[in-house]
């Protein structure tokens, strides 16, 4: 066995080499290993015989463009998870239900230049891609109470009053405060407090859509942005959440809790800014905070309950 | 060494007719063979040190301009950079191009993510499409290596010059770009290293001697 042969099947990579028609003529120890398919079985048979889910327009493009143009293709795992599918090796298995890799295919030529063959390297990235996946989930996520965090939230809302502007959608935006927090902590413990902040994360995040962007903006505040949202639905969600939370009782060891919210409600106009509307939201928190607390208060100017009339022209 | 004596202006005449031969061919093979339609301008050659790519961007653009550029290293006798850009967005209008087997698994990766490797990816068509033709018809054969996003949604005038390399002292290749039907046009540069520059003068007067 050459030398190069020795490395080709010992290498920790996939490698695949296909003629012109796409017929197998090399398939490394490595492809056998995470396939079950052993070189001999393959070799001379198309790969589409044996992994027909490669066969999509997408694949072939690739391979045209190789053996047409003499293209490198690259396969990320950003874009496409996997080009063959197999089972990951270790104890991925909860993430991933397929083999995260990374592939490249390219031209070979023959001593004319002339494209002959095409091969594909394979990659497990799988190990990568499950790091990968932790660190964004800590990074957009509250550790507490596994809502959204702050710094995702005011990104969010950032590209979300960008894209409402352009396309003059409706966005509104809840902020929303916990009733005498310190009195809970101080009374009960900080524990108790903790138990608190994620059964009402809890209880909001289970009345509002998947769209919607519930995050934990402070201590005891949350922040809710609601797509395609206008004023006066708003308003009506974010009194079905206080009264969600209101009839909940939260108990922490032997003791049975109440706890109640405030919420202000802001939409987005068409000159707005990110900071406006938050400010808006917050101003509106404040005021349903100064008359009493457990209430919705809306943006000040505005009152969608009432219609508006204009005054007929003289 | 001045600008001048790097390449004479017979050889700027018939780089820019291979170019444009080249781009042609690309632009055919790529409607023919994968159903990607994009026009390519006729190209325009400019020497251009690398030190002041940044500037030139910044004078080819719209000032403030948000831009994204992919760029893509290639190796043969003909070697050295190529770099596309592209406005602010082009990945978004250009996710439908890449075929219909992104399915709906996406839903874990964020827009930037998925534009951001679509850029990738249709940089990688068009460059090695562009670069293999010119390297064919100069009888060269090229390697690539995989493309790297360098500048994501910068303002033009924030590019850094520590992005080309300075001693590719450049033979600039501008293109422009324009894919059909949809709202994306950009620029294409080739930037050729310093030492490919004896070779592709060789190679260029191999080319004109066919017709003599």
């Amino acid at each position: 066995m050459s030398e190069l042969q020795q490395i080709f099947d010992t290498v920790n990579i996939g490698l695949v080499v296909m003629d012109r028609q796409l017929r197998v003529t090399q398939w490394n120890r490595w492809m056998y290993q995470h396939s079950g398919i052993a070189a001999e079985a393959i070799v001379g048979s198309s790969i589409f015989d044996h992994f027909p889910q490669l066969n999509t327009p997408g694949f072939q493009k690739n391979c045209k463009a190789v053996l047409a143009f003499g293209n490198f293709s690259f396969f990320s795992q950003k874009l496409h998870r996997y080009l063959f599918p197999f089972k990951p090796v270790g104890s991925f298995g909860a993430k991933f239900e397929q083999m995260q890799q990374s592939c490249t295919m390219g031209p070979l030529r023959g001593d004319d230049n002339a494209i002959n063959a095409i091969f594909i390297v394979v990659q497990d990235v799988t190990e990568l891609a499950t790091y990968e996946q932790k660190m964004t989930e800590m990074s957009i996520k509250d550790g507490l109470t596994g809502i959204f965090n702050r710094r995702h939230f005011e990104s969010r809302l950032a590209a979300e009053c960008e894209r409402h502007q352009r396309y003059g959608r409706e966005l509104s935006l809840l902020m929303i405060d916990i009733d005498f927090f310190k009195a809970i902590n101080d009374g009960y413990g900080h524990q108790c407090g903790d138990h608190v902040l994620k059964s009402v994360s809890a209880a909001l995040a289970s009345g509002i859509r998947t769209s919607d962007n519930l995050a934990r903006y402070g201590g005891e505040e949350f922040c809710c942005l609601l797509p395609e949202t206008g004023l006066t639905s708003a308003a009506a969600l974010a009194e079905l959440l206080r009264k969600r939370v209101e009839g909940a009782t939260l108990s922490h060891e032997s003791d049975e809790i109440k706890v109640t919210i405030s919420l202000g409600v802001s939409e987005l106009a068409a000159d707005d800014t990110p900071h406006r509307l938050l400010k808006r939201a917050d101003e509106a928190l404040y005021r349903a905070k100064k008359a009493g607390r457990n209430r919705v208060e809306l943006q000040e100017g505005v009152n969608p309950q009432v219609p508006e009339f204009e005054s007929a022209p003289a | 060494m001045t600008q001048e004596k790097l390449i004479t202006e017979e050889e700027t005449d018939i780089l820019q007719e291979i170019m444009n031969i080249a781009f042609g061919k690309a632009a055919a093979d790529l409607a023919e063979i994968i159903n990607i339609f994009v026009q390519l301008s006729v190209p325009m050659i400019a020497l251009v040190k690398a030190v002041d790519l940044p500037d030139y961007l910044k004078h080819e653009m719209k000032s403030g301009q948000r831009i994204s550029i992919i760029e893509q290293n290639f190796w043969g006798e003909f070697k050295g950079s190529a770099f596309l850009v592209f406005q602010s967005g082009a990945g978004k209008e250009l996710i439908s191009l890449l075929g219909s087997d992104l399915d709906s698994s996406f839903e874990a990766e964020s827009v930037e993510v998925l534009e951001r490797e679509t850029l990738m990816e249709v940089g990688n068509i068009l460059i090695g499409a562009c670069v293999g033709k010119v390297a064919e018809l100069l009888q060269d054969v090229v390697t690539y290596s995989p493309p790297r996003v360098i500048v994501e949604n910068n303002p033009n005038d924030a590019i850094p010059q520590s992005l080309f390399d300075p001693s590719y002292t450049a033979i600039v290749l501008k293109t422009l770009f324009c894919f059909n039907e949809r709202d994306v046009n950009g620029l294409l540069f080739l930037v050729t290293s310093q030492e490919s520059i004896g070779w592709l003068k060789q190679a260029l007067s191999a080319f004109m001697e066919q017709y003599e």
